[in-house]
């Protein structure tokens, strides 16, 4: 084999290499080129955060609108305190809307979904939602079932 | 007794004699780096022979790994009824563990041996030798591209293992057991994070292909230079390369994929 | 007419895994001459080129080759003396992946900056000398023995060095590759004003071309001279070993314990 010969085919194998990278990045993990967009944040208060987790999905309507920043205990209230990062262009949540967990699938992950309200003015960065549904417990719900409730 | 002792203190005490010249071994090669210039042309042919001759390999079990994954993967999850998250599970599996460590394990079993057998011959025909006494550093000129060669090409391996075997996963899962294509990719793109998952692979075997390169061309260099000395080199770069591949992915797990 | 020492060595003593190699060898090569250093098999003459060539460093001693004190030079400097030093090999040492032309043409490529045209005449240049002009093609592998050592001598010579060792050139000859590398090594070193280094244990072909020889046994020097005066040695040992006498200060029998007792005679006459 040629020098010349050896030398193509091994740029040809870093080339394989690289588009395998991109396929990866693309088309397996879904990195879309406008992922550093603007955002901001609201906070939602909830009595049981279940299994809510940094990274977890932000939904509204069934389209993912942004990402879970953090989950704290407030102390005073004691409460679980999320921080919501939402895309910059959706800034029209009526202000009554609510925050709700949802499982996806029957084990799968859980995330936040957004009941949209019916208010003219919108949620403004840095407000918290007026009203949360917690995490369905997955006991709490076979115990009120066993009991007839 | 006493003696089966002390033979047993003497055995951990060359293995640890031999850990010590492995790693000056390391410092003489890395010291050595070829020349940019006209180091490369040694480069390029050892990521020939490492990298490229290593891609059929590559190819073929990334094929049947993808494909015995969505197999035995439908069988399961089809109990709870998640057929649908196969393509997250075959592709976070390949990502994070199974592509960069079955294909250290292939590239140690292929390549690794190869420049073990390549570089012992070397040794025990005086090539290396004769090459030192023309004033021409062996570590620079033989060692250090088959070192770099190795570091290169194992993570461009691992990445075409992985995509060869979400696609294989993807020619049982949806075109042979019926999963809908959209579900396939969709449910990967939300749970594979480029960051956390491809990037951790990609690290993962950047770094399995840096020991399996170093145990490989260290057993080579430093074998007894007869036909019986090769041959138990080329066994140990196997063996040697495969545990430490293995002991480090659980490491490195515990490290990127645990939560401290 | 004595020349002067290219390469001396003083008391040196190196050992290895626990045995004495060399206990106080001292000895002196002169310089543009064929020297040629003998003894028995395994008594370190390989060790003694790695040893001159800084491959190896003394336990004790000095090894001095051509003013520079091989033990204490940094890498790079022993690496440009190393340019100086053209070494055979035993078994040729051969690049196998690389064809007879461009084995030659190996140290020019490394060390020099010559362009292609001019390692070109070198390499044709150093391939004539040796006779195998025409088997530039062909692979190592191709080759036979004594074509393989040809080769390796044309490669060792590339560079024009000052000093050439030849490590058991002879060693599984047949006569005419023998003959062929006799006339060689003498040739090239009357016509490129070389030091030659032998090291063999073929008495009758190493003592009719050398000028001086050294006989090396059980780590010391036992004899040294020119081929007249060895032949005139009164060493004993000296002698058993150029007249290649069987029994001798070397011993046929390896020790062993009584023959009576291995073979159960008791009692008979011993």
């Amino acid at each position: 084999m040629g020098n010349r010969t050896i030398e193509i085919v091994v740029g040809l194998f870093m080339i394989a290499g690289l588009a395998a990278v991109l396929f990866l990045a693309l088309q397996v993990s879904g990195l879309s080129p406008q992922s550093g967009g603007d955002r901001y944040t609201l906070y939602a208060n909830f009595n049981d955060s279940g299994g809510l987790s940094p990274r977890g999905r932000v939904s509204m309507a069934g389209v993912t609108v942004g990402t879970i920043e953090s989950v704290t205990l407030d102390k005073e209230a004691f409460q679980a305190r999320v921080s919501l990062s939402i895309d910059a262009d959706v800034d029209n949540i009526p202000a009554d809307s609510a925050a709700v967990i949802r499982t996806s699938g029957l084990l799968g992950d859980q995330y936040i979904d957004i009941s949209v309200g019916g208010d003219m003015e919108s949620l403004q960065p840095g407000d918290t939602f007026y009203s949360t549904q917690s995490a369905m417990n997955l006991e709490r719900l076979i115990g009120n079932f066993a009991s007839g409730r | 007794m006493i003696d089966r002792i002390a033979a047993l203190g003497r055995r951990g005490l060359d293995i640890i004699a031999s850990l010590g010249r492995s790693g000056r071994f390391l410092a003489g090669v890395l010291a050595g780096i070829p020349r940019p210039v006209s180091g490369f042309p040694l480069l390029v042919q050892q990521l020939y022979s490492v990298g490229v001759l290593s891609l059929p390999i590559v190819l073929v079990s990334g094929l049947f790994i993808g494909m015995v994954l969505a197999l035995q993967g439908y069988t399961i999850l089809s109990d709870f009824g998640s057929e649908a998250a196969i393509g997250q599970m075959i592709a976070l599996t390949l990502v994070r563990e199974l592509g960069p460590v079955v294909t250290a394990l292939l590239f140690a079993g292929r390549a690794g041996s190869a420049l073990t057998a390549e570089i012992g011959l070397m040794k025990a025909t005086e090539q290396l030798s004769s090459m030192e006494m023309m004033g021409v550093d062996p570590l620079r000129r033989v060692i250090a591209p088959r070192l770099w060669a190795g570091f290169i090409a194992m993570p461009v391996l691992a990445v075409i293992f992985t995509v060869v075997g979400i696609w294989g996963g993807m020619l049982v899962g949806v075109e042979w057991l019926g999963v809908f294509d959209g579900a396939y990719w969709g449910n990967m793109q939300s749970a594979v994070d480029f960051v956390d998952d491809v990037l951790n692979g990609v690290i993962k075997s950047v770094v399995f292909g840096f020991v399996c390169a170093w145990i490989a061309v260290y057993q080579g260099y430093d074998c007894v230079p007869t036909s019986a000395g090769i041959s138990s080199a080329t066994t140990k770069t196997v063996v040697y390369s495969s545990l430490a591949v293995l002991g480090l992915d659980f490491a490195l797990t515990a490290v990127m994929f645990g939560d401290f | 007419m004595e020349s002067s020492a290219y390469i001396t060595l003083k008391d040196v003593v190196f050992s290895r895994s626990g045995r004495r190699i060399f206990d106080g060898v001292s000895l002196s090569i002169p310089k543009g001459r064929i020297t040629a250093i003998m003894g028995p098999s395994g008594t370190g003459k390989t060790t003694l080129l790695r040893l001159i060539g800084g491959q190896l460093k003394p336990d004790s001693g000095q090894v001095n080759v051509a003013g520079h004190e091989v033990p204490r030079l940094k890498r790079k400097a022993l690496y440009t003396l190393r340019e100086k030093m053209g070494m055979l090999f035993q078994s040729g040492a051969l690049f196998t992946d690389l064809s007879v032309y461009e084995n030659v043409a190996f140290p020019l490529r490394v060390h020099t900056r010559l362009p292609e045209d001019m390692i070109r005449d070198i390499v044709l240049m150093k391939l004539e000398a040796v006779g195998l002009r025409g088997a530039r093609d062909l692979m190592p592998a191709e080759l036979s023995g004594g074509m393989t050592r040809r080769v390796a001598l044309a490669r060792s010579i590339a560079l024009d060095p000052e000093l050439v060792m030849y490590d058991e050139p002879f060693t599984g000859q047949d006569p005419i590759a023998m003959g062929v590398l006799v006339k060689l090594i003498r040739d090239l070193n009357s016509s490129m004003g070389l030091t030659s280094v032998m090291v063999s244990h073929d008495v009758k072909e190493s003592l009719s071309i050398c000028h001086y020889a050294c006989i090396i046994a059980d780590g010391k020097v036992i004899g040294e001279g020119t081929p007249e005066q060895l032949r005139e040695h009164p060493s004993e040992r000296v002698q058993q070993f150029l007249n290649g006498e069987p029994d001798g200060p070397v011993p046929f029998h390896y020790p062993a314990g009584s023959a009576a007792s291995d073979f159960g005679v008791t009692g008979g006459r011993a």
